[in-house]
């Protein structure tokens, strides 16, 4: 659902020539509100108004087009709310509980990006659930690959930890095989150097 | 004691604009078996679009390979569809919601949703054979012949194409939403599929028993859906058409048989394939929806390992008051039954361990790890029980 609106958005850019929205993310540390990254080089932050669904404070970066990869960045989510946003209210989304284990966050997410890519259009499954250290929080990492109807496979590595009751997520989804494998070792790299900023 | 009952079914078929009560008993197929059209004209040209959605329906990532489930699904729409047989390519696609769809050439679409949805290989028939009627009455081209009235020639073809190009495949439902079909023609379909159905020796009740699990699940459903599948946005008065469908059979063929029991054939399809259907159900994270399908799939004597598994999975993503005893029970009648999925033990370890009865956790932790070695998260398992 998300991606074919984000098609249409895009086309309709597109078409108009007005894809210019993009901003150059300095390599080094960034932030997504309190999410800090370290980011590498090449990497580009889309237009708010490109990523349906998202939340206040999440961020979605690209280096080759969004079709192709990217990287999402979403900041700590309360309890009780979902990863995206849906205002129509109908798409069922899966919410963040603060007591969560490891394997119900993979589930959220799992449940989530079936949402993003659109329920009916795609089945998604994760694996290699793995303990992780973000910082000072114990938090886990996990792959995840998506099957849909009409576009290439993809493949991704999540990143999620709990920190003061929130939940932060790093997502990399890309095409499989080579939009993956292009930029795997960074992204893996940004998803491990996420840390929560407190009192700076 | 049937006079009565055809004279309701006769009146509720007055009832829909332009069907008429004598209509099923003239009602047939409109093309012979091995029909194609002629070149140069509009039908040609509606066959074309059909061609190349199915040529990349071939290459969709969701198209279910699987030989026995495919062969299932063929061998119902082969005795449903009789000389016709070999006019139809059925593809099973990997969707959890409920539909099945037919273009102009034959091409059908049978959502794996559906599979898990019907109760008996007969209501699989009944919607199979609701399908056949629209190809055999020619719907898709009635369809966009009456749109073409209404637009100009080229309009039709341009926005026919920019739905199917937007999308790539657009799973044939760019070109099925678009080509709507009526309720004339919905009524038509029904009226010939239980006649289809009844010929095929298959159980003409299932006609409107199928829509009963679709009020069903509809009642159950917690959250309604913006975009709901084809089969429901194209047939929206579910409940008119069950109770003609069930007055118009009764009446015909007289009342059902007091028990319905799930064929072995469909409960044999459904215990191979269990774990995927409902994994992509419960990853829709619709659980009153969820929940009517096991509990339909547990009185149909769908394996009760796989069915209390998945019982578990529902009640602890629910988690409202109350479901992580539901869910500890659930896995472990799902273990007890002999046949339990690998992650009844590691769901059920991870449920011990959010109640921090750290042996309990243990103990199934190493059970999950002992059923299943190989497992991908392993080192979580592993970082727990260290």
């Amino acid at each position: 659902m998300f991606i074919r609106k984000l098609i249409s958005l895009a086309l309709v850019a597109t078409l108009a020539g007005c894809v210019t929205g993009y901003t150059l993310v300095q390599s080094g540390p960034n932030t997504a509100q309190d999410l800090r990254v370290n980011a590498g080089s090449g990497w580009n932050l889309a237009p708010a108004g490109f990523t349906m669904g998202a939340r206040r404070g999440a961020q979605t970066w690209t280096q080759d087009g969004l079709f192709l990869n990217r990287l999402v960045l979403i900041p700590g989510v309360p309890d009780g709310e979902t990863l995206l946003v849906d205002k129509s209210d109908s798409a069922a989304l899966p919410a963040f509980r603060k007591n969560m284990l490891p394997n119900e966050i993979e589930e959220l997410v799992e449940s989530t990006l079936v949402k993003y890519f659109g329920e009916g259009n795609a089945t998604v499954s994760t694996a290699n659930l793995r303990p992780q250290m973000f910082g000072g929080e114990r938090g886990v990492m996990f792959d995840i690959s998506a099957k849909l109807s009409d576009s290439p496979d993809y493949k991704g590595t999540i990143g999620a930890f709990i920190a003061d009751e929130k939940l932060y997520t790093v997502w990399y989804i890309a095409a499989d095989p080579h939009y993956y494998d292009k930029h795997s070792a960074a992204a893996d790299a940004i998803i491990k150097s996420a840390t929560v900023v407190r009192g700076e | 004691m049937r006079l009565p009952a055809a004279l309701v079914a006769a009146a509720c078929l007055i009832a829909l604009p332009g069907v008429h009560a004598d209509d099923d008993k003239e009602l047939g197929h409109l093309i012979p078996p091995g029909y194609v059209p002629e070149e140069a004209n509009d039908e040609k040209g509606l066959w074309l679009e059909f061609e190349e959605m199915e040529a990349q329906m071939n290459k969709s990532a969701l198209l279910v390979r699987d030989a026995a489930l495919n062969n299932y699904v063929q061998a119902v729409v082969c005795r449903v569809a009789g000389a016709y047989c070999d006019d139809f390519r059925v593809y099973v696609i990997r969707n959890p919601n409920f539909n099945a769809s037919m273009g102009a050439t034959g091409v059908m679409q049978i959502w794996t949703g559906l599979i898990l949805r019907v109760s008996s290989t007969d209501e699989m028939a009944a919607v199979i054979a609701h399908e056949i009627a629209h190809y055999t009455r020619l719907h898709s081209l009635e369809t966009l012949r009456a749109l073409r009235r209404k637009m100009s020639k080229g309009a039709v073809f341009d926005v026919f194409l920019g739905a199917a190009g937007l999308y790539g495949l657009g799973q044939m439902a760019a070109a099925a939403s678009f080509l709507t079909f009526s309720r004339e023609q919905e009524a038509e379909a029904d009226l010939l599929g239980v006649k289809l159905l009844a010929q095929a020796q298959y159980d003409p009740h299932a006609s409107y028993r199928v829509w009963q699990q679709v009020i069903a699940e509809e009642e159950a459903a917690a959250v309604k859906r913006e975009e709901p599948g084809i089969f429901a946005k194209t047939h929206p008065e579910s409940e008119q058409r069950m109770g003609y469908l069930r007055t118009l059979v009764e009446s015909r063929y007289g009342q059902p048989d007091a028990e319905l029991v799930a064929d072995q054939e469909l409960l044999d399809v459904l215990n191979a394939h269990y774990v995927f259907l409902m994994e992509d159900q419960i990853d829709t994270n619709r659980f009153g929806r969820t929940n009517a399908i096991l509990e339909r799939h547990a009185a149909m004597g769908v394996d009760p390992s796989l069915v209390r598994y998945f019982y578990g999975e529902m009640f602890r993503q629910r988690n409202e008051p109350g479901d992580t005893d539901l869910a500890m029970a659930s896995y472990r009648h799902s273990i007890e039954g002999g046949n339990p999925p690998a992650a009844a033990y590691k769901n059920l370890g991870y449920l011990h361990l959010k109640r921090a009865e750290m042996d309990s956790a243990r103990e199934n932790f190493g059970k999950y790890l002992e059923v299943d070695p190989e497992a991908s998260d392993r080192a979580m398992i592993e970082f727990y029980l260290e």
